[in-house]
């Protein structure tokens, strides 16, 4: 029984892992901004097609680096040009320009791909095969849940412990007053922006090691996933959303043991409406009370 | 300088200026020859138009409802679906479910119409089936609406997008290829013959979509929009008016759907993604959010873009530059640049929140030689004012220096600024504990 | 004492969010045609308590009763039940619950601290969309302009029109609500709160930013839609002027919980009243 399932387990876990670190960047945004970052997927897929093109040229740990450096200044200039003028303007304008941003980065790297398939290097020590009990399986399979586990509680000691941790609490409960007690609001902005596109490049080049190719809708599924997962364990909360990955990872791989491989993607969005009945606030996510 | 003229003169003008686009349309299909660039109109009205039906429809929910949906090409993939699936000729299915077997569904309406009705039949055969997609697509919103319309717009939003993507993937699938054709295209359903089917059919929705938008439900929905507390308050029931307004809304769009299975001729899931969606939405801005006429423009102007004006963008040459950059895609990244312009810098958009009037026609008309002269002291008026906003600006940044630079010294000095919160007190925590 | 029917009826109303007892154990009555004022400091939950009769928010604990019949009642649950920190917990079973428009519908109708208008829609808009629930025809028919649509739109602008004429609104009706001056504001706020033909009317800060001569104005426009329209008013205000003058009854609030009630004779004698709000000894 374990036997058949276990390889499943696993692969979900690693997945899950993956998608934690997207779910990371779309939930601190959203905790502080409200805004769903349409664009966050697409900077997690560019930051596959970069690590193609560096990959070619440049050793691979120079590579990952530069991949990491060129995910956090994309999401800070995507900050500033698109989001930070319209931070007044109405919600919808905001996440109206999230969505232009979104389908200028996916034009751009279909003009850049010619809308081929990339194929993703290899990073030899990522695939190597270990055994895990009766499993054999990669070592990204192992790496994955380490790091992101590792990754997740230092944020969480930098958001709980430093100066900069507690603006950023103090901007999530109230954006305005926040402002108001000189907590530099930009440069708190920025800094969700760095720590969320880096861990998405992080992310990618475990995701896409997982796979063959990449192309410029690659983003675009594990986005959403990743979003869902936020919502699923109360947007805003930065455990939520990986105790949420981790659950959408394993179901769908867990489907996808159970033969069941079209509707693995349809069940992150039953997930959804099933949480967004039962408890709208997600697992750990807290009633809003809008004042009237 | 208000000219208004009376109402019998407007609707005359209306009719007359309808019935011109109708005649039009209808000649220029028949008599452009395909070869003629200018047969490229006719293309970009004809897709234009559909554009325009789901826009509109979309519009209705993002501004008049103020609801933040993002179904609406998984919506119109339905409406293509149903409507293909049940006009392909007995006689086609081998060719077309070739590797089902023919498929499930041996007969078509619209032949099945024909034969007892003839030409009346052939219209009412592909009329049914478009309807038919519509009210499909309609009880799907309705039922989507059930758990997520009583929620924050923002789930709406990512709920619907996500379930266009199971559309994609359902309708893709293997086992329900008999039906679907799997993951080939849908081929040889009945099409419409004139270029003035898609633009008559949108019009009519159109129509019915401005009548619902003036109707008291309209006044309903937009005190939605406006202020959901408030429209509670005055006794209107969100949730039930949030459904009407998803479900026609996605009827609207799963006639287009059908409109433009139609138009392509052959149909798969696969362009119906998240980007089809975004474009919609794109077209919506470009046209003035609460503004159908806007929707209709923008539209028409979208599509023309795309299909025509910037075509050379591709293939390497345009207005007489060439480039080795011009290559595929460098059309749509232009196009992305430019929407996200508009998006940053002209937000309102092309018509705002108004809508087209004969009598603001007529004035803008009358004003625009005076408009144009006044146009440079004008932009030396913004430009000034912009100057000064600049200046105030670097005032207001240099005082905040100032002021930052006091703070820390009153901090070096051992003075506290503000008490720190307390961990437990955020959004934001790693453990609940304590709690 | 008062023999009037009783319309409105709050007992032991608590709101607590997380640990904070907003509105502590209110008890409140409203008699037809009565104005009653509900007066406190800032903070004190007078709007908390405007929200629970409304149906904005579930109070923690007790009941509403609204023209004799109870609405809304609540007793601490879940979570809740050990965080509870007022009183009556076990005096309650019941959980009813209300939607603001259903609230709305049985003839409850009110204005808001912060005026919120339907910026995007003409004054005459504003009116007519209170009375969008009073209609009967169903979308289809009203998109399709039905002969029953048509009637009941022409009498829905017709009634729009004779209620800002008495509110003196008639003039701007075709302006957008946001372009009003704030005082006009106010009075179409609560013109489009009568459109929903309410019994009993909630009155958030009427006079709030007004002065004295329009505050005054407005007082004697209460009295007079009160009469007009065969009104009950609860009304929420910091102007002791307005309320001094025009209410019956008079609540206080402070820090959630009720200190005193009485005719405005008694208030202003009441030393608990005078400690609230000029503070008392340390």
């Amino acid at each position: 029984m374990l036997q058949t399932w276990l390889p499943y387990i696993l692969a979900g876990i690693a997945v899950g892992g993956q998608y934690a670190l997207i779910a990371i960047g779309y939930t601190m945004v959203y905790g502080i901004l409200r805004l769903i970052n349409f664009a966050h997927g697409d900077v997690f897929m560019w930051s596959g097609l970069i690590m193609v093109y560096l990959i070619t040229v440049l050793p691979l740990w120079v590579s990952v680096i530069l991949v990491i450096i060129f995910a956090i200044v994309l999401g800070t200039t995507i900050e500033k040009v698109a989001y930070r003028p319209l931070r007044s303007a109405p919600r919808m304008s905001i996440m109206i320009s999230a969505i232009g941003v979104s389908y200028l980065l996916q034009n751009f790297a279909l003009y850049i791909t010619g809308g081929l398939t990339k194929t993703y290097p290899e990073i030899g020590f990522l695939q190597k095969t270990i055994k895990i009990g009766s499993a054999t399986t990669k070592m990204v399979t192992v790496i994955t849940p380490v790091l992101t586990i590792v990754l997740v509680f230092l944020l969480v000691m930098l958001i709980k412990h430093t100066k900069i941790g507690m603006a950023m609490r103090a901007v999530s409960r109230d954006f305005e007053t926040s402002s108001l007690m000189g907590i530099d609001i930009n440069r708190v902005i920025t800094v969700t922006f760095v720590i969320g596109c880096g861990l998405a490049a992080i992310g990618s080049v475990l995701y896409f090691s997982n796979y063959t190719g990449i192309n410029p809708m690659s983003g675009a599924m594990p986005g959403l996933k990743a979003f869902v997962a936020a919502v699923f364990g109360g947007i805003g909360s930065v455990p939520g959303a990986v105790v949420g990955a981790f659950v959408i990872g394993i179901c769908e791989n867990l489907i996808k043991g159970a033969g069941w491989t079209t509707f693995s993607d349809a069940f992150t969005f039953v997930l959804l409406i099933v949480i967004l009945m039962v408890k709208p606030t997600g697992l750990f996510g807290e009633k809003n009370i809008d004042k009237v | 300088m208000e000219t208004t003229l009376n109402k019998k003169t407007k609707s005359v003008l209306s009719v007359a200026a309808i019935a011109l686009f109708l005649v039009f349309v209808y000649l220029g299909d028949i008599m452009i020859s395909p070869g003629s660039s200018w047969k490229m109109l006719i293309t970009v009205i004809e897709k234009g138009s559909i554009y325009a039906l789901v826009a509109a429809s979309m519009n209705l929910l993002n501004g008049f409802t103020g609801l933040f949906s993002l179904g609406q090409a998984g919506f119109m993939l339905i409406g293509a679906y149903t409507y293909a699936i049940f006009t392909i000729p007995a006689a086609s299915h081998d060719a077309v479910y070739q590797y089902f077997e023919g498929g499930a569904i041996k007969w078509s309406i619209v032949e099945a119409l024909e034969g007892s009705l003839g030409v009346f039949g052939h219209y009412l055969g592909m009329l049914i089936p478009m309807l038919g997609a519509g009210l499909l697509v309609a009880v799907i919103a309705f039922l989507i609406g059930i758990p997520v319309l009583r929620l924050k717009s923002d789930y709406l939003a990512i709920a619907t997008l996500g379930f266009a993507e199971i559309l994609r993937a359902f309708f893709q699938w293997n086992t329900l290829g008999p039906v679907t054709n799997g993951s080939n295209v849908l081929r040889k359903y009945t099409t419409y013959g004139n270029a003035i089917f898609p633009v008559l059919i949108s019009m009519l929705c159109i129509a019915i979509i401005l009548l619902l938008i003036n109707s008291t439900y309209g006044r309903a929905f937009r005190a939605i929009r406006d202020d959901e507390i408030a429209a509670e308050a005055m006794g209107i029931n969100l949730f039930k008016h949030k459904e009407i307004s998803f479900v026609i809304s996605s009827f609207f769009a799963g006639i287009s759907g059908a409109l433009l299975a139609m138009f392509q001729t052959t149909i798969n899931a696969t362009p119906f993604n998240t980007v089809m969606t975004y474009e919609i939405l794109l077209i919506v801005v470009i046209g003035g959010i609460g503004s159908i006429t806007g929707s209709v423009i923008g539209a028409f102007l979208f599509t023309a873009a795309s299909e025509w004006w910037l075509r050379g963008l591709d293939a390497g040459r345009w207005l007489g530059i060439s480039a080795s950059f011009m290559r595929p895609g460098f059309r749509k990244v232009v196009f992305a640049v430019l929407i996200m312009l508009i998006v940053l810098f002209y937000s309102r958009g092309i018509m705002g929140d108004k809508e087209f009037s004969w009598d603001r026609f007529i004035s803008g008309l009358k004003n625009l030689p005076a408009n144009l002269k006044a146009w440079p002291s004008r932009r030396k008026a913004k430009a000034a004012a912009k100057r000064e906003a600049r200046a105030a600006n670097a005032a207001a940044r240099s005082r905040a220096k100032e002021a930052k630079a006091s703070n820390e010294a009153r901090k070096a000095s051992g003075e506290a600024l503000f008490t720190p919160l307390e961990v437990s007190d955020t959004v934001i925590v790693f453990d609940k504990e304590g709690k | 004492m008062d023999n009037r029917e009783v319309v409105l009826r709050l007992s032991d109303i608590t709101m607590q969010f997380g640990g904070v007892v907003a509105v502590d154990n209110l008890n409140l009555v409203v008699h037809k045609n009565e104005i009653v004022g509900l007066i406190g400091p800032n903070g004190a939950g007078k709007t908390t308590a405007f929200n629970c009769i409304t149906g904005v928010y579930e109070p923690t604990n007790g009941s509403v009763e609204i023209n004799g019949k109870v609405v809304i009642e609540n007793h601490p649950q879940g979570k809740m039940k050990e965080a509870y920190k007022g009183r009556n917990a076990g005096k309650y079973t019941k959980a009813i619950t209300m939607l603001p428009d259903k609230v709305t519908k049985l003839g409850v109708a009110r204005t808001f601290q912060n005026i919120r208008l339907f910026k995007g829609m003409t004054v005459l808009e504003n009116v007519m969309v209170a009375m969008h629930m009073n209609q009967t025809e169903s979308v289809f028919g009203a998109t399709f302009r039905s002969k029953k649509a048509r009637t009941e739109e022409a009498a829905m602008r017709a009634e729009a029109e004779e209620l800002l004429r008495k509110v003196e609104l008639f003039e701007n009706r075709n302006d957008l609500a946001t372009s009003l001056p704030y005082g006009k504001q106010r009075h179409l706020e609560i013109a489009r709160a009568l459109a929903t033909h309410p019994s009993i009317l909630l009155l958030d800060e009427p006079a709030a930013g007004m002065n004295p001569q329009e505050s005054d104005d407005l007082m004697k426009f209460i009295g007079r839609i009160r009469d007009e329209f065969d009104l009950s008013i609860l009304m929420i205000e910091h102007h002791m002027q307005v309320i001094m003058g025009i209410c019956e009854h008079i609540y206080v609030l402070n820090y959630g919980g009720q200190i005193a009630d009485g005719t405005p004779a008694e208030i202003q004698a009441n030393p608990a009243v005078i400690e609230a709000y000029l503070g008392g000894d340390e």
